[in-house]
């Protein structure tokens, strides 16, 4: 199989699983937009409505934040458990395990189109939004894809070794949830050093940052940062794809034995 | 005859959890040339289909060694587990080809081929899920049919479907069947295996446990079941 090939089965197998998915739900392709947006709206209603949040245009600086966490926390779930729920194909034909979370990711990506686009004419026509820099989310957005690819690929993997993983994992999302800076503004810690690690430790929150810089401050992030960030993620996806090269003997065997 | 494959005292063995294994294939040797028609029987959990799929590369042996000859390709030629259920038998038809290495260009034009063989009318664009199993069968063994690898291994797909839909089945594998392609056949309709296969293995426990020509491994295997009983 060669790159376009393989290129090509990682987008049709991505395509078709949104396509069956839809196809399960009365709304169908709707829940792409209802689903980020009922999130959105829980949490307005607890933090701003209940808790009385003082961040300025509050409802805009949560959409940025949680529909950027939502892209990574479900395109990394949905990647883990890819390899365990495709084994029906495993079973049949020798393939690059790494297809299955990589289509995830790719899902992923075709939802999240969806949901920016939202987002931007929200934006736009509610004169919150800074548009002067906005070329940067194309960037940003794939710097983002190389760090899901790099955690889908190594979740997958390790929920495929022992299921157990899974709850880790969605645990971890959980963690991530609340140092990430999605409902608050990570700037917004007073110790100097203490925010400059969280934005350098914890790549999501960097790109929560980052995003809004672009979209609600009209500024551009900073470079140290956004060199980081990338190099994060970049170590991830070259650690992702080297455990497939080490283990792609063994992955077949431990999902189809179980 | 050009040797296309190569087991030499393969084993594999599956961890069952509680720190048991359950030896799935042990010790097996077997040489496989072009227009060899292997067939293959014995019990249910005897290392049949775990042969196939060391063979088709799927399972990587802990012990022994595979040999294939140089640019040699085997298929899997199963019923189908991995179709999507929510998806249309031609979507998954056009999955199938993609993953038997087909370029795009090269699934969409086999589609029409593998519609008009499963005979499945408008239900070829209908969900899996509303599939018996017989229609099933026949998506299955119209997507597989058309790959062009050297060393077929057929797996039960032809112990499935209506009496005539197994006869066309079988009449499409045997044009398959050139002298150059080797093909191993796994089924527990003996007549079948009698008919396509000329040398057939016996597995029991995951060893072989008898080899030669076909209608004698067949005579041992039907001795041995009843012994059992």
């Amino acid at each position: 199989m060669n790159t376009i090939q393989y290129l090509t089965l990682i987008d049709t197998l991505a395509r078709f699983h949104l396509r069956g998915e839809a196809r399960q739900f009365y709304l169908g392709y709707f829940w792409w937009l209802l689903e980020p947006a009922l999130y959105i709206a829980v949490f307005y209603i607890v933090f701003q409505l209940l808790l009385e949040n003082r961040q300025p245009e509050y409802l805009y600086f949560l959409a940025v934040g949680k529909l950027t966490f939502i892209w990574f926390s479900k395109s990394v779930l949905q990647a883990s458990l890819s390899i365990e729920t495709n084994k029906g194909l495993i079973s049949q034909v020798k393939i690059s395990k790494e297809v299955f979370p990589l289509a995830a990711v790719q899902q992923g990506l075709y939802r999240q189109l969806a949901v920016f686009s939202f987002l931007l004419a929200l934006l736009f026509l509610s004169g919150k939004g800074q548009f002067h820099y906005w070329l940067w989310l194309l960037p940003l957005m794939f710097v983002q894809m190389i760090l899901i690819s790099g955690v889908g690929l190594l979740s997958a993997l390790a929920v495929c070794w022992h299921k157990d993983f899974q709850h880790l994992i969605q645990l971890g999302m959980m963690f991530l949830l609340f140092v990430s800076g999605v409902f608050w503004d990570v700037n917004a810690v007073s110790d100097a050093d203490v925010r400059r690690w969280l934005l350098l430790i914890n790549p999501l929150a960097a790109l929560i940052d980052a995003y809004r810089q672009i979209l609600l401050l009209g500024s551009l992030p900073k470079a140290g940062v956004m060199s980081v960030l990338l190099c994060q993620s970049l170590f991830l996806l070259a650690i992702g794809v080297g455990a497939y090269r080490i283990f792609h003997s063994r992955i077949a065997l431990r999902v189809l034995s179980r | 005859m050009t040797r296309l494959l190569t087991l030499d005292s393969v084993s594999l063995s599956f961890d069952m959890g509680a720190k048991i294994r359950y030896d799935a294939v042990s010790s097996i040797s077997l040489q496989i040339a072009a227009g060899d028609r292997v067939g293959v029987v014995g019990a249910n959990g005897s290392g049949k289909s775990t042969l196939l799929k060391i063979m088709a590369k799927i399972f990587e042996p802990e012990a022994g060694h595979v040999e294939w000859a140089p640019n040699v390709t085997a298929s899997l030629l199963t019923l189908g587990l991995g179709f999507r259920p929510d998806l249309s038998g031609r979507d998954n038809a056009y999955l199938s080809c993609l993953l038997m290495g087909l370029s795009s260009k090269a699934a969409s034009s086999c589609l029409n081929e593998i519609e008009s063989f499963c005979e499945l009318g408008s239900f070829f664009d209908q969900p899996v899920k509303y599939y018996s199993t017989g229609m099933r069968a026949r998506l299955a063994f119209g997507s597989a049919l058309l790959n062009q690898s050297q060393v077929l291994l057929i797996d039960e797909v032809l112990s499935v479907g209506d009496g005539v839909f197994r006869e066309k089945a079988k009449q499409a594998l045997e044009e398959q069947l050139s002298p150059e392609r080797a093909a191993i056949i796994v089924s527990h309709n003996l007549g079948q295996i009698s008919s396509l296969a000329d040398t057939a293995i016996l597995m029991e426990r995951g060893e072989i446990s008898a080899s030669g020509a076909v209608d004698d491994v067949i005579e041992t295997y039907q001795r041995s079941t009843v012994t059992s009983r």
